[in-house]
């Protein structure tokens, strides 16, 4: 038996609500509002309250696929990435970097952000970086 | 206490042991076990309050064989009587270590909360309902005038669901505030007064008055009030003080004309 | 953003929750708050209880509106009249803050200049709203300050976006409430990490912390610091990556957890043209409607199975911790783009999150540079937090603006790009509901959320239902000069006659095959999703 609690932010809204991801035997199995967080001070919305569920969801994907003229087909990583970067780098070499764009998002972490800006800034070289929040 | 929590660890009374440890200045819940027992040096109480008896209670329901011990508040203790009562969580499965909270000589002010209970604001004593005040003075309130005041609290509700998620004695699988056909879904406010009527009446004989709930509560609604009143009426009818004892609630039996009547509710809400 | 930025050098919310509740009125235009950010909307209802004023503008009748001391339904996208109107009536009675315009601000001659052809009756003829109502509105904020004015996407998701942002810091300006406790202008983000993409610099023109592309310093610090030469040249847009797909400029796109083509304004325009792509990689939790249709699909871990950080609207920078392990094969997201970019030919090697954060940290001096995991514990800090002694910065520009003095600009009111016609009768607008996010593909699979709504609909009001004998729950078909859909109605007063309303998350009846593409702020670029002209009917089978 073993049972946990893990501070972490809700990830539904920009206000930013402290949480704690309930863990019992390994398993997600609740969210929590976070008593003492400056930000909501033990209180929660319907979407937090509920965070963990979009987590544990069957529908996640578990593996990387690839589409081959829409078939969908599990592969290993070193096979998705190598493809992927073959492909990349074939079209900046023939293209330009400008013809690659990378779009960033509000759903991942700061670090990841920042390191999505810099594959496409340093890995390809270009500025064709934007997120889907202006939408 | 911490020596207490590790002795009860050490030689058995308990498998687990819930409180509270500090991390980066926060009292956050932890299940104390003889694996790492070291950490029972850094228990702590308080000040913080989450709801350790409905963690006793999801443990209890996967691991029936596990002794859980946890920090006992009297509304813990409370709470663990009614949970023996409605069959959730065995009495012999739990150790409770008291831990002084209600106002006693010693310690007059009750720390239900960790935060400084915040003044009343002056609109919501002029059109809401005070969470200070008494269930007499509410009962004092002319009808209409109460149920403006309820109504006024009711439509800040987001919905969140809050107030049931953190309550110990609301362990429903099928919960009725997500019945569709009770319940309207897909509005803010939800449909009031019913929402907040329906889990009033489900309070009655179970709500042990722990706060948790109007603690959780976005929008600041003066639940505990509300289900305050309920159990006073049950208090009236059936001399029965929830959670006092492990004595059957009235409600747990119920023969074929259930003893429970709308009249408590209409009482509360609308005239 | 970009008018935030234009105003007064920052484009972030200026003051923090806790401020909020000092307020003596808050402004709430364009914010369904309860549904939205219903932890913001907390602080409005404490700060109401203990006396603030609240005003509440929006076109549809919201949650708040019942609360609030004067609600208003100014009509869709006529934001920038209703402002210039509460300023007209301001300056008229002299309400203004002479001396912080005179010391702290620029422009002032002009606004007075532009906001003097706004009268209230003109501004009722536009709005709709009634010349009394526009004078309380204009004698509630400015004589019971210091006034917090929020705003959401109802705000920015128009063609005159960047005017609508640019009027709000007009008026905040002009009362003196921009550095006050208690004031300021505050957008509420939509999603949880807007704030932080754009620090990070996931924007075509800048790196970290918004430092321009365009200057030779910046480009030349961060390609000494990445080790390559870094292009000095803006690149494109979401709105212009379309265009760009289209005639065959962009021939790769690489969709980090998003879902465009849900959340894009036209759902036809931009299926062509990530058809047209040679590459689509897109990484994601879910198989979501631009999964379907990509070549390469990377699952990422969700929230509770990774470390790092996420930056709130109030621009607190704080941590979130591993909970459990990814599912399936599943992995961060920064190990994927690590992986990938070593692939590319750049390696990326970072032990965790933690060195990732403090390289970033150490490019970006003045918002980020103080803080280290260590010093963020559970409570995070507020940029910006410039060196390791600094507390963070809970309200901005308290002394001076960041770009000196705050700026006034006069602007003039336009219509929407689409205005309902004899062929397209009826305003339709976008937005969400409480229970659900942005394009649903995290929402509609958790149970508890998917019981709240399960399918889109269209609101109407009584009076056009009846008009078009539509009862509750009629199917109906919707056309706009783009595209045709249908969905379920729901009959209710909240919306304005001649107005419907549709939430964005359901990918089967899809909001953005009507909205309008073709127009966006020539600024911001933000597309105009709050405003198009549709006719509307019931669908043919149901009829008898
Ligand atoms: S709990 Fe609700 S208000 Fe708080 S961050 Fe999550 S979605 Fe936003
Ligand atoms: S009700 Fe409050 S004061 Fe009483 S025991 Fe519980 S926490 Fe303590
Ligand atoms: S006070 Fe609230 S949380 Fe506590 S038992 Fe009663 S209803 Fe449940
Ligand atoms: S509100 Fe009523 S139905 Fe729902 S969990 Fe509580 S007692 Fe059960
Ligand atoms: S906690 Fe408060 S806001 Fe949430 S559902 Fe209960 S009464 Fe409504």
């Amino acid at each position: 038996m073993t049972l946990k609690f893990v501070p972490s932010i809700c990830s539904y809204c920009g206000t930013g609500c402290g949480v704690l991801f309930q863990v019992m035997d390994g398993q997600l199995v609740g969210t929590l509002p976070m008593k003492t967080h400056p930000v909501n001070q033990g209180k929660l919305c319907i979407k937090g309250w509920n965070l963990h569920e979009h987590i544990t969801s069957e529908l996640r994907l578990k593996h990387p696929l690839l589409n081959t003229f829409g078939r969908m087909t599990k592969v290993g990583w070193d096979d998705a990435i190598g493809f992927a970067a073959d492909r990349l780098k074939t079209i900046v070499a023939e293209h330009g970097p400008d013809s690659v764009g990378v779009l960033v998002s509000a759903k991942i972490t700061n670090e990841e952000n920042y390191l999505a800006q810099k594959f496409a800034r340093a890995a390809v070289g270009t500025n064709n970086v934007d997120h889907c929040a202006r939408l | 206490m911490q020596k207490q929590v590790r002795a009860w660890l050490e030689d058995g009374k308990v498998d687990v042991f819930l409180a509270y440890k500090m991390d980066c200045g926060h009292p956050l819940p932890h299940a104390f076990t003889r694996e790492r027992i070291d950490e029972t040096e850094d228990l702590v109480t308080g000040p913080a309050r989450y709801s350790l008896e409905k963690f006793a209670t999801q443990i209890a329901a996967r691991h029936p064989e596990k002794k859980i011990g946890l920090l006992a508040r009297d509304c813990t203790q409370r709470a663990l009587n009614v949970l023996a009562v409605w069959n959730q969580l065995p009495a012999e499965q739990v150790e409770p270590l008291p831990v002084n909270c209600c106002p006693s000589a010693l310690k007059p002010h009750a720390d239900c909360t960790y935060l400084e209970a915040p003044a009343t604001g002056e609109v919501k004593i002029q059109c809401g309902q005070d969470p200070r005040q008494s269930i007499e003075a509410v009962d004092a309130q002319e009808g209409p005038e109460r149920f403006a005041r309820w109504m006024y609290e009711f439509q800040k509700c987001i919905k969140c669901y809050g107030c049931r998620n953190i309550c110990p004695v609301c362990f429903c699988k099928d919960c009725s505030l997500e019945h569709p056909d009770l319940i309207g879904t897909g509005n803010l406010p939800p449909d009031i007064p019913i929402f907040h009527l329906v889990r009033a009446v489900h309070m009655a004989g179970r709500c042990i008055d722990c706060g948790l709930c109007e603690d959780a509560c976005p929008a600041e609604i003066p639940l505990r009030l509300l289900y305050g009143k309920v159990n006073a009426i049950v208090k009236d009818l059936f001399d029965y003080d929830t959670g006092a004892s492990d004595a059957l609630s009235p409600f747990s039996i119920l023969g074929d004309k259930p003893t429970l009547t709308p009249a408590p509710l209409l009482a509360v809400s609308q005239e | 953003m970009a008018g935030l930025a234009a105003a007064f050098g920052s484009g972030a919310m200026t003051n923090s929750y806790d401020d909020l509740e000092t307020a003596g009125c808050f402004f709430v235009i364009g914010s369904n708050t309860t549904a939205c950010h219903p932890l913001i909307a907390r602080r409005i209802y404490r700060a109401k209880e203990r006396g603030a004023k609240l005003i509440v503008a929006d076109p549809r009748g919201i949650q708040l509106s019942s609360m609030a001391d004067l609600a208003v339904n100014h009509r869709l996208g006529s934001d920038v009249a209703l402002l210039n109107g509460m300023m007209h009536c301001i300056l008229r009675n002299g309400w203004e803050a002479r001396d912080y315009i005179d010391s702290r601000t620029e422009g002032f001659a002009e606004l007075e200049a532009a906001v003097a052809d706004y009268p209230p009756e003109r501004v009722q003829a536009i709005t709709g709203v009634a010349v009394r109502d526009i004078e309380a509105m204009a004698d509630l904020y400015a004589n019971h300050g210091p006034s917090a004015l929020l705003y959401a996407m109802g705000i920015t998701q128009h063609t005159t976006g960047v005017d609508n942002v640019k009027s709000c810091c007009n008026l905040a300006l002009l009362c003196g409430y921009v550095g006050a406790a208690g004031g300021g202008v505050n957008p509420l983000r939509g999603q949880n990490n807007v704030q932080g993409a754009c620090d990070m610099g996931g924007l075509p023109n800048v790196f970290t912390g918004y430092q321009p592309v365009t200057v030779p310093e910046n480009v030349e610090k961060f390609s000494q610091a990445w080790g390559r030469p870094l292009s000095d040249k803006p690149g494109l847009t979401i709105t212009d990556m379309v265009g760009a797909m289209l005639d065959g400029r962009l021939r790769a796109l690489y969709v980090i957890g998003e879902n465009p083509k849900l959340s894009d304004p036209d759902w036809n325009h931009l299926h062509h043209a990530l058809k047209k792509l040679d590459l689509l990689i897109v990484q994601d939790l879910f198989l979501s409607e631009t999964a379907q249709i990509a070549d390469v699909i990377l699952p990422a871990a969700a929230v509770a199975e990774k470390d790092g950080t996420f930056t709130s609207s109030e621009r607190r920078c704080a941590r979130i911790h591993k909970a459990v392990e990814p599912v399936g094969q599943a992995l961060s997201d920064w190990e994927i783009i690590s992986r990938l970019s070593t692939a590319m030919g750049y390696p990326m090697e970072y032990a965790g999150p933690s060195d990732i954060f403090d390289e970033m940290a150490s490019l970006t001096p003045k918002s980020y540079a103080g803080m280290s995991y260590e010093r963020l514990g559970l409570d995070g800090l507020q940029w910006p937090c410039p060196d390791s002694d600094h507390p963070g910065t809970p309200i901005l520009h308290t002394q001076s603006c960041a770009r000196g003095l705050g700026k006034f600009h006069a602007i003039a009111y336009q219509d929407p790009a689409e205005m309902p016609d004899q062929e397209y009768p009826y305003f339709l607008t976008t937005g969400r509901m409480f229970a659900h996010y942005h394009t649903g593909t995290m929402t509609r699979i958790s149970p508890h959320l998917d019981a709240e709504q399960r399918r889109g609909y269209v609101s109407i009001h009584p009076a056009d239902a009846s008009k078009l004998d539509i009862a509750d729950g009629d199917l109906l078909v919707l056309a706009s000069r783009r595209g045709e859909m249908e969905a379920p109605a729901r009959v209710n007063a909240n919306v304005q006659p001649g107005c419907l309303f549709m939430p964005i998350h359901f990918g089967e009846n899809p909001a953005n095959v009507l909205t309008n593409a073709e127009a966006y702020d020539p600024l911001a670029k933000i597309p105009e999703f709050k405003v198009s002209a549709v006719r509307v009917a019931k669908a043919p089978e149901a009829r008898p």
